[in-house]
């Protein structure tokens, strides 16, 4: 008998027995496993302080074996840069949703990028605020339904969604910007290496480096886990298109 | 400004803001962080240049919410680090110093008090005694709160801000206004003279060889809220008992106490002593903590004198905590200026004399 293979395991990165809160079908709980993942791969879980911010996303110390702070809300990259530049050999990384780095953060998260902090974001875009119920955010589609527009984001009231990882991508202290979708398993699969290779980025001290995660809220958006990742495929990659939109390194690659 | 670092017991000649600055530097102060306001731009100023000479951490922080989330940042790792800003910029702060004081952290903020509200002016000013006292931040936390009256205090408190703030793991407020930060006076800075405190048992660090560490405010569960904030209170309790810290002078005898606090508390106890040479007895009570509140001993005195006069520059904000201390056994009265440099010492004296009559 050919002896056992082991070919799944938790990464020592996540918590043992956590039990993920979020709902079905949300794609943070893939998204927390993959920087999960990253961490043990790169061997960082000793050495990381990680930022929680407000949101679905703060539930991370929950799941995160690794230790972290909790920032108020859309401040997650100041107390990253304070923490970045009290402990320089600390890896540091935060965690937000998409209205809290490019709505009520916006400035944090643009002033981070240009002042080249050697920390890493992940930004998960579901293109709505989540744990409050559903309301239009920075990234809400145009005539994309929400709590709070009900017949569909119009520009005249509303104005556009942010394509945050392209602007993020303009800012000279940027090193590394990219985006990544959750839809399948062979964009989970890329997303994986992107994640890993912004935080290869923070390794070096090459400067800020970030990725924008597209995800699912089958809750508020109304939909079967199915039918999120379909819309994910076919209305938000259209908009958002999934890729790598700077990076400082790639001409060495 | 390397002068003003003179550790050899010589006194120098500096502003207040170097003062504070200074000190923060001598206190160990490994991170400074901030965004430009008038009366204060000073520490900032002085900070640039020093933290980078002595390879520490200074941000120029976008906002004074980047200021103050970088302090939070900063000191979750076990280092001291600081944030100095004015009023209407403290204002933004305080959702963060709501955050700092649940999560236990020892952040430190310097406050150089200008003219409100709103935009108000910058001339100086004791109208942020609530903002730092009572805080406009979320829920039920307390600042330390100390409030020099020189600019020899200004480095003495700053020292004591940093290790207060480590000791008790409570963001500390050094609360001095607009006069302070732009006089100069002859000061000596010396050591810091406080031990350090070890805070390996709390600080992110990494979770090397330990288990992981979380420092958050969130608290879904509501009983385990009611337990923690319990808890919170238990230490205020301690820092009640322990730290409360005042000046009186002439307090066994007098007919009327004259209470007051930071800068224009000079001008108070010149008023005191003139009235003194005139036959008159006077006493004088400075809190140098206000939060604690010298409290019970204002109680205590309300026991022996026939009067409190309250003299502050605002529309009366620390004479609400007199009158609580006292608990109505004896009359507290306002003397106050709304805004700028402190009440002339002539002009007190005559309200001392109108208030003995009464």
């Amino acid at each position: 008998m050919a002896a056992l293979t082991q070919i799944f395991k938790i990464p020592d990165s996540i918590k043992k027995g956590a039990k993920y809160s979020f709902c079905p079908g949300c794609d943070h709980g893939v998204a927390v496993r993959l920087v999960g993942e990253a961490l043990d791969e790169l061997g960082l879980r000793e050495n990381t302080i990680a930022v929680a911010s407000i949101g679905c996303s703060v539930t991370i110390y929950d799941f995160l074996d690794v230790d972290s702070l909790e920032a108020p809300h859309g401040r997650a990259l100041a107390e990253a840069t304070g923490i970045k530049r009290a402990r320089p050999d600390k890896f540091v990384f935060t965690y937000q949703g998409d209205g809290d780095f490019a709505s009520i953060g916006m400035a944090e998260s643009m002033h981070t990028a240009l002042r080249g902090e050697k920390v890493t974001a992940i930004c998960i875009n579901n293109t709505t605020y989540g744990m409050t119920g559903g309301q239009l955010g920075p990234t809400t589609l145009l005539g994309q339904v929400t709590t709070t527009s009900p017949t569909g984001r119009n520009v005249e009231y509303y104005g556009y969604p942010i394509k945050i990882a392209e602007h993020i991508a303009l800012c000279d202290g940027t090193a590394y910007s990219a985006r990544v979708s959750l839809d399948s398993v062979a964009n989970i699969r890329k997303a994986k290496q992107v994640i890993k290779k912004a935080f290869e980025i923070q390794l070096h001290g090459l400067g800020f480096s970030f990725v924008e995660i597209l995800s699912t809220c089958p809750t508020n958006w109304k939909m079967t886990p199915q039918q999120a990742h379909d819309r994910v495929r076919n209305q938000m990659m259209e908009v958002f298109k999934p890729g790598v939109y700077k990076d400082i390194t790639a001409d060495r690659n | 400004m390397t002068e003003c670092l003179t550790k050899t017991g010589k006194k120098v000649l500096t502003k207040g803001n170097y003062a504070i600055a200074n000190a923060a530097v001598i206190a160990g102060c490994q991170c400074y962080f901030g965004y430009p306001i008038t009366p204060q731009s000073e520490i900032g100023e002085f900070m640039s240049g020093k933290m980078q000479e002595l390879k520490r951490g200074y941000v120029s922080a976008e906002s004074e919410l980047g200021a103050i989330n970088m302090v939070i940042g900063a000191v979750s790792t076990g280092v001291k680090a600081m944030t100095s800003s004015s009023s209407c910029a403290i204002s933004l702060m305080q959702e963060a110093l709501s955050y700092a004081a649940t999560d236990e952290l020892p952040v430190v903020l310097v406050s150089v008090m200008r003219g409100g509200p709103g935009l108000g002016n910058i001339y100086p000013s004791q109208g942020d005694y609530n903002q730092a006292t009572i805080g406009g931040g979320n829920g039920d936390y307390k600042l330390i709160v100390l409030a020099p009256s020189t600019v020899q205090e200004c480095v003495d408190l700053t020292y004591k801000a940093f290790y207060l703030a480590q000791k008790y793991r409570n963001p500390t407020v050094l609360l001095a206004d607009g006069m302070l930060g732009q006089m100069m006076e002859p000061v000596e800075f010396g050591e810091y003279p406080y031990p350090e405190i070890d805070n390996s048992d709390w600080a992110l660090t990494g979770a090397k060889g330990r288990t992981s560490r979380v420092i958050r405010s969130y608290g879904p569960l509501a009983d385990d809220r009611c337990v923690f904030l319990k808890k919170l209170f238990e230490k205020y309790k301690t820092i009640e008992e322990n730290e409360t810290e005042w000046e009186e002078f002439n307090t066994d005898d007098a007919d009327i106490i004259l209470v007051s606090f930071g800068g224009p508390s000079r001008n108070v106890k010149s008023a005191m002593k003139e009235c003194r040479r005139q036959g008159l007895k006077v006493g004088m009570f400075r809190p140098v903590t206000l939060y604690p509140f010298p409290s019970k001993r204002l109680n205590e005195l309300a026991g022996r004198t026939k009067k409190f006069l309250v003299v502050e520059v605002n529309m009366g904000q620390m004479v609400r905590d007199v009158r609580l201390a006292v608990n109505g056994k004896v009359p507290v009265e306002l003397f106050n200026k709304p805004v700028g440099s402190p009440p002339e010492v002539d002009d007190i004296v005559n309200e001392v004399k109108r208030q003995i009559k009464e």
